[in-house]
């Protein structure tokens, strides 16, 4: 039964995002509005943490098998890869190093480089 | 003739079945207990199931001349199980809301910033190297967790496949380097380094953060959470904006 009312919850949450975004239009990809529904609900004490949990856990434990299909897809962009490897390498060096060092510093500057707690 | 050869091809052609849920399955299950039982923790993040097991596969599909069309039509059920797993991300979002809502502003004002830097720095980088349009695309979602990158990337008019392959390569990067980086930079603050962490290298990078402190990884957590609803929000909307006002 607990199964059932997480599992629907969340289907619910999904079908009216797609439902949604079909009558506004747009790109925004409905699993994303879903997500925030859902949030909503939860922090608005509508659906309680309870109710989400028992399909929600052992589903987020397992995510990674869900886009591997899908992460496996790059092989069928090899040749454009190889003809912008130069770019690619760059992204994947230059977009984390600037995001740790602006992230880090900004609180840093308010809370201070060394460990205060 | 004709139908003898193409009967002949199509059996040399094997079913592709077994490798595809059946095989994700067991390969990942088996790679993460054996990641989970590893201490260390730089051996911990070159190890990291999720990137070896997609190198894995594509390493076999390629190599065996496998066609990934055919592939990809027998998972078909695992990538339709994605969307209700990521409408399943709100509950860690909502757990992680209550943990820190007395900083709840400045790690939101920050986690921001790290996204729209991910952003504008790939942009700036494919407008340098001249990059296409739908490799630019593919490259503006990446400072987030792979799931929200694939579908933010797609909604884009990016290749996704390749944003989740890129999103791993930077999490690996970050939990290799990041801690070295930070001392570099003089930074020492735990909640500094874990929402930097969190923002900018998400699961893999928070894995790495909980190994370097709790608290560390508490703020990297938060973060990673986080950084997956603003992208959201974010990144749809800077993407054509950016694209309008620099091309």
């Amino acid at each position: 039964m607990k199964y059932l009312l997480s599992s629907a919850i969340i289907l619910l949450c999904l079908a009216l995002a797609k439902l949604i975004m079909h009558f506004i239009g747009g790109s925004f990809p409905a699993p994303l509005l879903a997500m925030v529904i859902l949030l909503a609900l939860l922090l608005s004490g509508i659906v309680k943490e309870q109710h989400v949990k028992p399909c929600a856990s052992p589903i987020l434990n397992i995510m990674p098998i869900f886009f591997i299909p899908a992460g496996v897809g790059f092989i069928e962009h090899l040749g454009l890869i190889k003809s912008h490897w130069a770019f690619l390498a760059s992204v994947v060096v230059l977009v984390p190093i600037t995001t740790l060092l602006l992230v880090s510093s900004v609180i840093a500057y308010f809370k201070g480089r060394e460990n205060n707690d | 003739m004709t139908n003898f050869t193409f009967s002949a091809i199509s059996e040399l052609q094997p079913n592709l079945w077994w490798l595809s849920i059946p095989f994700i399955i067991v390969l990942f299950l088996a790679l993460r207990a054996v990641n989970q039982s590893i201490k260390n923790s730089v051996l911990k993040s070159l190890t990291n199931h999720v990137f070896l097991s997609i190198s894995i596969i594509a390493l076999l599909l390629v190599n065996l001349n496998l066609p990934y069309t055919q592939f990809a039509s027998h998972s078909k059920l695992l990538s339709w199980l994605l969307e209700p797993a990521i409408v399943a991300l709100a509950l860690p979002l909502y757990q992680q809301f209550t943990h820190v809502r007395k900083n709840l502003l400045l790690i939101v004002a920050t986690c921001s910033l790290g996204i729209v830097n991910a952003t504008v720095v790939a942009f700036l980088l494919s407008i340098l190297f001249n990059a296409p349009a739908q490799l630019s695309a593919s490259v503006a979602a990446l400072s987030v967790t792979t799931p929200i990158s694939l579908i933010v990337t797609d909604s884009l008019g990016g290749i996704s496949s390749l944003a989740a392959a890129l999103v791993i390569f930077i999490g690996l990067l970050g939990a290799l380097f990041g801690f070295m980086l930070f001392k570099l930079a003089n930074i020492f603050n735990h909640e500094s380094q874990g929402v930097a962490m969190g923002t900018a290298c998400h699961a893999i990078g928070t894995a790495a953060a909980i190994a370097e402190h709790p608290k560390v990884g508490a703020y990297s957590s938060v973060a990673m959470a986080l950084s997956a609803l603003l992208t959201a929000i974010i990144v749809p909307l800077l993407y054509p904006f950016l694209v309008n006002i620099l091309l």
